[in-house]
């Protein structure tokens, strides 16, 4: 038999060889002392590269707690996005738009997760997690007796190992303490839009928008929807609100609003306080819409607002706003693309 | 299957998120950073609901510390333009400069590593199969064997070439 090669060794001594291979090899060790002298030194090798990850190992602080409730709905998570990144997405904006109004309205439905998850690759993980558990756990074994020379007992585990610890810690009150079977479905939640407190009510499905609305609802093209809600708001006769991921970490809403016949402009006059406004011979919607226009690009450029930037724009009969954590500029862009959700 | 609620991802959460924090630190190289990284992963863990929570956490975390690095390094440049603050670390303990310092060398060595062969080694390092590393690297299960012994010994000798002397350290 030729000798084994340096990555069967890592394998073995990882525990990661089928029960025939490790036979296989250690017939072969049992006859080649090169090879038995290699395998030490892997050994050392393998001891030594642990060692020094684990000088390269974050302090370690207690494990937070973790419970379902305390994590806000999705429409929420953006809020918490830092700055900077929305920066970043600012940049993959500008370079994708283009590539957002040729791709068609079939890649719009995509769950996030693909988007995120590298959907070209096969899961090859699907082994429920408590048999996972059991064979890593039956891998740290044969790793120990792997690496435990017969003769010499006990070798301290290199620290960088520390999970397998974690599964014996006493079970955290916190994380026990009765989690719902499911997590939450996103609940009536608020959320600032244009300035004011809007409902949102329960998500709602593409044809209940549509309904509602009387037209099909506007989104920006390649971005998948998360979700649509439907909102309240004065002024409005509906309105809907659609939740869309630009990239994994930033999220735009895309509020479609129908105008209340009654209450035309009541609220987004008060809004628009431009001095002269009423004078020339915009109409009144215009006016409302460039006043809007302005406060948005005003928000936008305070530092204090930086985090409800938005936009404004009417397409046919429906108002259109969109909010997220990005600069003005790139939602009045992302503002000229949406296009009509089609099923 | 049942393996996506929210119990299972609470188990998950107990014997992943310290793993998970670690994969992320030796990415962003910022205890705070990757613990919000690997909140944030859990977050949308529990929204997704995926299969597979273990495997989908560290590959939806490479995402996030990849994006996140370039921001950092956006950043840096702007960083530069600024003129430097006094360093605290001036006022840190000799321990300290020296944990530092230990963990600044192994980040340089493993900046050394090609960036596959790193991955590799840092999933293992946060408790992946070979199996869970194939899937995550696209690597044949067979290769990882290879690669990470090549990534091991590129790795202690990354770190002991960078080291400088001791006896020139404690001069």
């Amino acid at each position: 038999m030729s000798h084994v090669d340096d990555g069967t060794l890592h394998a073995y001594l990882d525990g990661e060889l089928s029960p025939a291979e490790v036979q296989g090899v250690e017939a072969h060790l049992a006859q080649c002392p090169a090879c038995r002298g290699r395998l030490d030194e892997e050994r050392a090798l393998i001891t030594r590269a642990g060692e020094l990850l684990a000088l390269a190992g974050p302090p370690d602080r207690g494990l937070p707690p973790f419970r379902v409730g305390d994590v806000k709905p999705a429409t929420r998570l953006w809020w918490k996005v830092r700055l900077p990144l929305a920066w970043a997405a600012t940049l993959v904006l500008a370079l994708g738009i283009g590539t957002y109004l040729g791709s068609g309205v079939e890649q719009r439905q995509q769950p996030e997760t693909a988007a995120d998850a590298e959907p070209a690759r096969p899961q090859a993980l699907e082994s429920p997690l408590s048999s996972e558990r059991a064979r890593r756990e039956s891998r740290v074994k044969l790793r120990g007796a792997a690496r435990t020379p017969p003769a010499a007992p006990a070798a301290p585990a290199p620290a960088a190992r520390g999970e397998t610890q974690m599964a014996v810690i006493p079970r955290d009150t916190a994380l026990s303490a009765a989690t719902p079977a499911r997590a939450p479905a996103p609940q009536a939640a608020f959320g600032m839009v244009d300035g004011a407190l809007v409902e949102k009510a329960s998500p709602i499905s593409l044809d209940s928008a549509r309904a509602l609305l009387g037209a099909d609802p506007l989104a920006v093209p390649g971005a998948p929807i998360r979700t649509m809600y439907r909102a309240r708001e004065i002024g409005y006769s509906a309105l809907v609100i659609v939740e869309q991921a630009l990239d994994s970490s930033t999220v735009i809403e895309v509020v479609n609003g129908r105008r209340s016949p009654l209450a035309v402009d009541v609220v987004a006059v008060t809004g628009a306080a431009a001095p002269g406004a009423r004078a020339d011979s915009v109409s009144v919607p215009e006016r409302a819409l460039q006043g809007r226009a302005r406060i948005a690009d005003s928000l936008a450029a305070a530092p204090a607002a930086k985090a409800a930037a938005r936009a404004l724009r009417r397409v046919d009969n429906l108002e259109i706003r969109i909010s997220g954590p990005l600069p003005s500029d790139s939602l009045q862009k992302l503002l000229r693309v949406v296009q009509p959700v089609k099923p | 299957m049942g393996s996506s609620a929210p119990q299972d991802l609470a188990e998950v959460y107990r014997t992943t998120y310290r793993a998970l924090v670690r994969f992320l630190y030796r990415k962003v190289w910022d205890a705070e950073r990757a613990e919000d990284l690997a909140q944030e992963a859990f977050a949308r863990a529990l929204v997704h609901k995926p299969e597979n929570a273990r495997g989908w956490l560290f590959i939806v975390a490479a995402n996030m510390a990849r994006d996140d690095a370039r921001r950092a390094a956006r950043e840096r440049r702007h960083l530069t333009l600024l003129t430097a603050e006094p360093q605290e670390s001036a006022l840190a303990s000799d321990e300290a400069i020296e944990v530092e310092s230990d963990r600044a060398r192994v980040q340089a060595a493993l900046d050394e590593l090609s960036p596959r062969d790193r991955e590799a080694l840092l999933l293992w390092d946060s408790g992946l199969s070979y199996e869970e590393i194939a899937a995550q690297t696209g690597l044949a299960r067979g290769a990882i064997g290879t690669t990470l012994s090549r990534a091991r010994r590129r790795l202690v000798q990354a770190y002991e070439a960078g080291k400088p002397g001791e006896h020139v350290a404690r001069g």
